[in-house]
């Protein structure tokens, strides 16, 4: 319900009046954030304040030194913040252990902290903007109110994209106005992104669990199949989220980045990181790769530390945990191989691609994918141990003819052929009218709720949401 | 020249918005009656919950025991045969934390209640609670009017299709199409017809049963343990506080089942029931796991689960228990 009220409201209030719809989108997303957890609506506006004067007094200054000052204030309260609640007990826990001392022997003890949802998607969206202002890159804003929507726009809030400042802030103070056709669009985006979510991740989740729950009574197939679930549950778990959230930014007049651009075409790991979770990417490439390698683009050494660094990064900033850093460092070392040449002819150490017909690429960066995605899925680096000595011991699977699901697979070859027939398009049902009249695309709508209703797998949470 | 001041209503919409509306309308109230129509099917059958629920309006006056715990509870102790008034809560994948809530919202409309009979199953301390959003809180709000959700309730929290539509979509085919459900629920919600398990498929012969597969969680856990006796002491503490008599039982495994236990997870869940006998004063302790001598093959549903013949000897013993408590 909450979905319609704003939005009637939102479009009651009348195109013209600018404020008073980001003042209602503003509300409705404090609301929304707040149901979740009151308590750190405070966090997120404190957060939006300290990005918003420091880059007015960025702007406010001729002098580099202070500019800088004020852009390491910024930096440092958005990745302190992020420290405090998403790092800091992994880092004492880890202390700890590598000075082998107990609890009450060291002056720092964990604290009993709950990690806010959303705080490394807003964290980032903020701090790129002060980080922005001082490249000089976009001009501060003045409106206190548009800067808070642009922090808190409830569709992107918990789970991104994560948005740059120049693509998002300026549609705050922009007028919206009401396209039928753009609506329709959001609506069936919304639809797109709740079957994949509800039909497929939620489907494919239930075999994962049930396989990394006791992953010992599982043989090496069992184990394969499971994992290589895990991967399509997160896909669809969160690149349906992303079109749950374009969609619903399109029916306020919002356009929002594209996150995933189907991934499992891929033919490299590389261009598997520029389909994936895309905004995040382009975040650690703008903020991290670049700053690193400055203007050496022509050093090998500078270049693959600065890949390794930003994606060790990237998978630290998916959690506190080992089995992320592995995970980001991992994919870092394959992009590493990939770029680096095995001989004059500039041919990949990775993969000889000569040898390699173009159509097999995907199947070989989705069986990398797939190995490395081990790494996010397990709670532990003893778990992934007890994974991968599973598949790689071949132990024979009697369980799996009980956890393959022939209408699950099904549903996941549609969804699939779906978005390869439809690849050039933002998501399969995008512009459907110009294709089939409205009584088709009515049954194809109802066709997709029936779906979304009658083989809903068991509720999940958003995996991203945890981050 | 200044316009018309615009109200905030429906009629400040534009025509094209208009149009949209009525398009939305057109389309999604099919969907709407469509869903409803679903919810009123699934209200229908005659699930336990709905019974447990009905039992408890009526006979909260009277209640004197009440049992928690998962379907080990919920298919070994038959309130029907039990010597005094009791509601048997358990379900189907009910921890301790589910057990909890539902123990805390009934409390104040049962004024008789005197006993609690909880279950702490071999693995019960080594599996994570379920997160405030488990699906069956929607029925504990709709049957018995517990807030297990821990939050403010919603009106989507009612709807009990939505809290779990792929296992209520079975139980509708189940129901209206195959007509496979062969349960018999008795007045207390006990279904007194449940025999048709893997050990009356084969025909309740021992060597079959002794090569028939079947799974069992013997994944360890300690973290959860230590978290989830925490909680089950605060659970106990809290029935101490209220001066309730508590049995806490360890329901009849079938000998191929107690084999493949995990040693280790049984010694945890055993120190903990040792600790649990000294502290409480209240507490008495019902040991029947490992009873192979009264519990045979008959007896089983499956190699964890009583059948109706099972649960009643198994309700005979939580008599006895009652009885030694008076």
């Amino acid at each position: 319900m909450f979905l319609p009220i704003t939005l009637l409201l939102y479009w009651a209030v009348g195109f013209k009046r600018i404020k008073a719809q980001n003042a209602i989108l503003l509300l409705a997303s404090y609301f929304f954030y707040g149901l979740w957890d009151w308590r750190f609506l405070l966090l997120i506006v404190a957060s939006s304040l300290v990005d918003y004067f420091a880059a007015l007094a960025i702007k406010s200054t001729e002098s580099n030194g202070k500019q800088k000052l004020f852009l390491y204030s910024s930096v440092l309260w958005n990745l302190g913040v992020l420290f405090l609640f998403k790092y800091y007990n992994f880092f004492i826990d880890e202390f700890a252990v590598l000075f082998n001392m107990q609890q009450g022997e060291y002056a720092f003890s964990t604290l009993n902290l709950i990690l806010p949802v959303g705080l490394s998607f807003y964290t980032f969206q903020t701090m790129s903007y002060s980080i922005d202002v001082y490249k000089k890159r976009i001009e501060p804003t003045r409106n206190l109110l548009n800067f808070l929507c642009f922090v808190s726009f409830f569709p992107q809030l918990v789970a991104g994209p994560i948005e740059k400042a120049s693509d998002l802030l300026p549609q705050f103070s922009k007028k919206r106005s009401f396209k039928t056709e753009e609506v329709k669009e959001g609506l069936r985006q919304i639809l797109w992104g709740l079957f994949k979510k509800v039909v497929i991740a939620d489907n494919a989740a239930y075999i994962v669990n049930m396989v990394y729950a006791s992953p010992e009574d599982y043989g090496s197939l069992s184990l394969l199949y499971a994992s290589i679930l895990f991967f399509i549950q997160i896909y669809g778990d969160f690149s349906g989220y992303s079109d749950i959230a374009i969609g619903s930014a399109k029916l306020f007049g919002f356009k929002l980045s594209k996150n995933f651009n189907i991934p499992y075409l891929a033919k490299s790991v590389t261009e598997f990181w520029q389909r994936w979770h895309i905004t995040l990417t382009r975040w650690f490439t703008d903020y991290v790769y670049f700053p690193i390698i400055q203007k050496n683009l022509r050093s090998n050494i500078r270049r693959n530390i600065a890949i390794f660094l930003t994606m060790a990064l990237i998978g630290l900033w998916h959690g506190a945990d080992w089995t992320f850093i592995i995970f980001g460092g991992f994919q870092g070392f394959l992009i590493i191989l990939e770029r680096t040449p095995l001989s004059k002819e500039r041919k990949s150490s990775l993969y000889h691609k000569s040898a390699i017909p173009k159509i097999l690429l995907p199947f070989f960066s989705f069986l990398f994918i797939t190995i490395s995605s081990i790494l996010f899925r397990s709670q532990n680096i003893e778990e992934v141990g007890i994974i991968l000595k599973g598949i790689f011991s071949f132990i024979p699977s009697e369980h799996l003819a009980s956890i393959i699901n022939k209408r699950f697979i099904l549903f996941l070859f549609i969804m699939i052929a779906l978005e390869v027939i439809t690849r050039i398009k933002d998501f399969p049902l995008t512009q459907i009218d110009k294709y089939v009249n409205r009584p088709t695309r009515w049954i194809i709508y109802y066709i997709l709720i029936f779906l979304i209703f009658r083989y809903a797998g068991p509720k999940e949470d958003f995996i991203y949401f945890q981050f | 020249m200044p316009g018309p001041k615009r109200t905030l209503s429906i009629f400040s919409f534009s025509k094209t918005q208009k149009r949209f509306l009525k398009y939305c309308l057109g389309f999604f109230i099919p969907v709407i009656i469509a869903y409803f129509i679903l919810e009123l099917l699934v209200l229908n059958i005659p699930i336990n919950y709905k019974v447990f629920g009905t039992y408890l309006d009526t006979h909260s006056r009277k209640i004197k025991v009440m049992a928690l715990g998962s379907s080990q509870m919920k298919c070994g102790f038959n309130p029907a045969l039990s010597d005094e008034n009791a509601i048997n809560f358990a379900s189907t994948s009910q921890h301790h934390n589910e057990d909890f809530q539902i123990l805390k919202g009934t409390i104040d409309r049962l004024p008789k209640l005197k006993y609690v009979l909880l279950e702490v199953s071999y693995n019960h301390l080594e599996l994570p609670h379920h997160p405030n959003d488990y699906w069956k809180n929607t029925i504990y709000l709709k049957y018995y009017n517990v807030n297990a959700f821990e939050r403010p309730t919603w009106f989507k929290d009612r709807l009990v299709y939505l809290s779990n539509p792929r296992f209520y979509s079975h139980k509708l085919m189940d129901y209206y199409f195959y007509k496979t459900d062969h349960s018999q629920l008795n007045e207390y919600g006990f279904d007194i017809n449940n025999y048709e398990g893997a050990f009356k498929k084969l025909n309740y012969d021992e060597t079959k049963i002794a090569s028939h597969k079947f799974k069992i969680i013997d994944r360890e856990d300690t973290a959860i343990f230590k978290k989830n006796t925490a909680y089950l002491f605060e659970m106990l503490d809290y029935l101490q506080a209220k001066k309730l008599k508590v049995i806490v039982a360890t329901l009849p495994l079938y000998k191929t089942y107690l084999k493949e236990r995990n040693p280790n997870v049984v010694q945890r869940r055993d120190s903990v029931l040792s600790v649990i006998k000294k502290k409480y004063k209240n507490v008495i302790l019902l040991k029947e796991e490992t009873d192979t001598l009264q519990f045979t093959a008959k007896d089983f549903l499956n190699e964890n689960h009583l059948n109706p013949d099972g649960a009643k000897k198994f309700t005979a013993l939580v008599n006895q228990k009652l009885d030694s408590l008076n």
